[in-house]
């Protein structure tokens, strides 16, 4: 029997040779969101970048399954394939290939040929609309001179098209103004909600509990000098807000010493 | 074709080989007097300008062995030129070159040699000496055409193909033009001309688009000039042939006139382009925008001269060069050397080259989307391209320039 789920156990990467993750265990459910919060340099884009296989990041040790398929082996179109998904912190720019055409070869090629082209359009529209995005959008070449709110709330949009099973939102929403933030919100949350057998599971990579007020999460992990150094409910968020980071880097030494 | 064995060739060029052609079909619309001369200058002038040092080009111009070469076809079916439309509207001419003094000898003399200075350039000259091909194309003042008019130039059996295409613009007039160099057996060898002259406030978008096929060599020389407050859109895209030569010089003339030069090449196999361009500002209060795309994958090589002069009487002018070369495997190689002349006070010129490779963090953006990274790669490269495709004029030829594009990339990557 598959374990459903993107399980990671043990996991360490490590970047040009210098070790970011010192042995990472998360378990993300279907149907549930986890924050993951740590102050800068923690290590928490180097998992997400380990996850999804940018090759720049080694994994050392280790394992990482979706769905009971490990995925630490395959090329990264593979992986989204099989139903991860990245909104990138900094999205790459691609000048001279449209929005419009990139969406469409990005869900051709994890949905092949369940979408006829009206269909596309049709769907495309909705969900540029939900996201208050304007049409005008889909001509211009991807991340080509968007700002920053531009590029994340087309990540969004990508996230809509390509409904994956699993996506890993990395400081989505730092840089956007409070209606963006709202708009990404609801996006992630109308995902969540859809049917129980296609419901996303959400890892939300965040410095700020601010996003946090818009999608609620199960489970707050705090990460610190690539550990996990805490797990818990929605009310961790809430201790970072008041007393930031430090206590827990108390800890670390702590239990170092 | 091969040719009658007790037909007599005249191989090379050489005065005997001229004097064949010139008895086989007559001197046409240049006068016999001048071709010899032209020959002349060929001989003369040095081929050092062409030469390619510093590293080991594959074709060097200077090297050129004509030898074998066949000038004229002596069974008189030496290339096919194809002209549309058949009918041109009143007040347009489209004409074989050959027949263009005989026909339309007023027109014809006020255009012709205006924009070329072949005095001292040994390609143009040898393409005058030999010219078998051609077609002339003026527009009379205020003329506004609206369909393109399509020339296709295409060498046939084992003679060369010289064509000289001759396009004016009369005053206020406007049209759309499309030069196509397509086909050519095995050693096909094309040398050609192209003279435009776009009189005050005439508009004039020139596409060339080379096509010829894989062991074909083309050497093409085009030069404009343009009148006060006249317009040119001039695209090239250099897809086809083995050795590819493309230089091109826009003289703007009087103020307010306006030159957009686009040029794209893309050298895959054993393929090389070399391309020059070349605007000059001659008056102030002129402008002019050179964007160049190039890419080399597999063995191809490339090289790219840009130059902008900007001559002490041009006050004002305002110039722009963007030259980006794209290298999709370790063994191309593209050569990008932009030059700035300028010999003016107060003018604007901009010149930007980049040289370099795919970017890992676009192709992880689109492999992190589920496309393999060998599709990636053709959609970014494809992208590169983009900028210059928008360019051309027709969506039709646009979609037509990506599709050779596209092919050319599909050639070159295995499936991942």
């Amino acid at each position: 029997m598959t374990q459903r789920g993107l399980r990671i156990s043990g996991l360490r990467a490590a970047v040009e040779g210098k070790e970011i993750l010192k042995g990472i265990d998360l378990q993300l459910e279907p149907g549930s969101i986890h924050a993951l919060m740590g102050p800068n340099g923690s290590g928490k884009s180097t998992l997400a970048f380990s996850l999804t296989g940018h090759p720049s990041y080694e994994v050392t040790a280790g394992s990482a399954t979706l769905d009971g398929l490990d995925i630490l082996g395959l090329a990264p179109d593979k992986r989204a394939k099989a139903g991860l998904f990245l909104s990138f912190q900094y999205p790459a720019a691609i000048p001279g290939v449209s929005v419009a055409n990139f969406v469409r070869a990005a869900r051709q090629a994890v949905r092949p040929d369940d979408l006829p082209p009206a269909k596309f359009r049709q769907l495309i529209y909705s969900q540029l609309d939900a996201l208050d995005m304007d049409h005008a959008l889909l001509p211009r070449y991807l991340n080509d001179g968007f700002s920053g709110g531009e590029k994340k709330r087309l990540e969004m949009l990508q996230l809509a098209m390509l409904q994956p099973k699993y996506a890993i939102l990395d400081e989505t929403d730092s840089g956007l103004d409070v209606d963006a933030l709202r708009a990404v919100g609801s996006s992630v949350n109308a995902q969540r909600a859809t049917a129980q057998d296609d419901a996303a599971g959400f890892l939300i990579i965040t410095h700020y509990p601010r996003i946090l007020q818009y999608v609620r999460p199960d489970a707050v992990h705090i990460m610190i000098d690539g550990r996990i150094v805490q797990s818990g409910g929605p009310e961790l968020a809430d201790v970072i807000e008041r007393d930031g980071y430090d206590a827990f880097r108390e800890e670390v030494a702590g239990g170092v010493a | 074709m091969a040719l009658l064995s007790n037909e007599p060739i005249a191989r090379g060029i050489s005065e005997a080989a001229l004097a064949a052609s010139i008895e086989r079909s007559g001197e046409g619309s240049i006068p016999v007097r001048a071709r010899y001369e032209a020959l002349a200058r060929f001989a003369a002038l040095p081929a050092s300008e062409f030469a390619r040092p510093g590293r080991s080009w594959k074709h060097d111009l200077a090297k050129l062995d004509f030898s074998a070469l066949v000038p004229f076809d002596p069974q008189g079916h030496a290339a096919h030129n194809g002209i549309a439309p058949a009918l041109p509207p009143a007040g347009v001419t489209v004409e074989p070159f050959s027949r263009a003094r005989a026909d339309h000898r007023a027109a014809f003399e006020a255009a012709f040699g205006r924009a070329l200075d072949a005095g001292d350039d040994k390609f143009a000259s040898l393409a005058v000496a030999f010219q078998n091909q051609g077609t002339f194309v003026d527009l009379a003042a205020g003329v506004q055409l609206d369909v393109p008019i399509v020339l296709s130039y295409e060498a046939r059996g084992d003679a060369a193909c010289f064509p000289y295409t001759l396009v004016h613009v009369g005053v206020g007039a406007r049209a759309t033009v499309l030069e196509r160099l397509e086909g050519g057996p095995a050693g096909a060898f094309y040398c050609g001309l192209t003279e435009i002259v776009v009189e005050e406030r005439g508009r004039l978008a020139y596409a060339v688009v080379q096509r010829t096929g894989s062991q074909a060599r083309t050497i093409f020389t085009r030069r404009a000039s343009l009148a006060a407050d006249a317009t040119l859109e001039l695209a090239v895209a250099e897809l086809g042939g083995e050795h590819a030569v493309s230089r091109i010089r826009v003289a703007e003339n009087a103020a307010g006139s306006s030159a957009a030069l686009t040029a794209l090449f893309f050298s895959d196999g054993r393929q090389h382009v070399d391309l020059a361009t070349e605007i000059v500002h001659v008056m102030g209060n002129t402008q002019s925008q050179t964007h160049v795309r190039s890419a080399g994958t597999d063995h191809g090589q490339g090289r790219y001269f840009g130059n902008i002069k900007i001559l002490a009487s041009a006050h004002g002018a305002d110039a722009l060069l963007r030259d980006n070369a794209l290298l999709l495997s370790p063994d191309a190689h593209i050569d990008s050397v932009p030059a700035l002349e300028i010999a003016a006070n107060d003018v604007k010129a901009f010149h930007g080259a980049t040289v370099g490779a795919i970017s890992e963090d676009e192709l992880f953006y689109a492999q992190s989307r589920g496309i393999t990274r060998a599709d990636a790669e053709r959609m970014i490269a494809l992208g590169f391209f983009e900028p210059a495709v928008v360019r051309f004029p027709g969506e039709g030829l646009r979609d037509e320039l990506r599709a050779s594009l596209a092919a050319k990339l599909s050639q070159r990557i295995a499936p991942a």
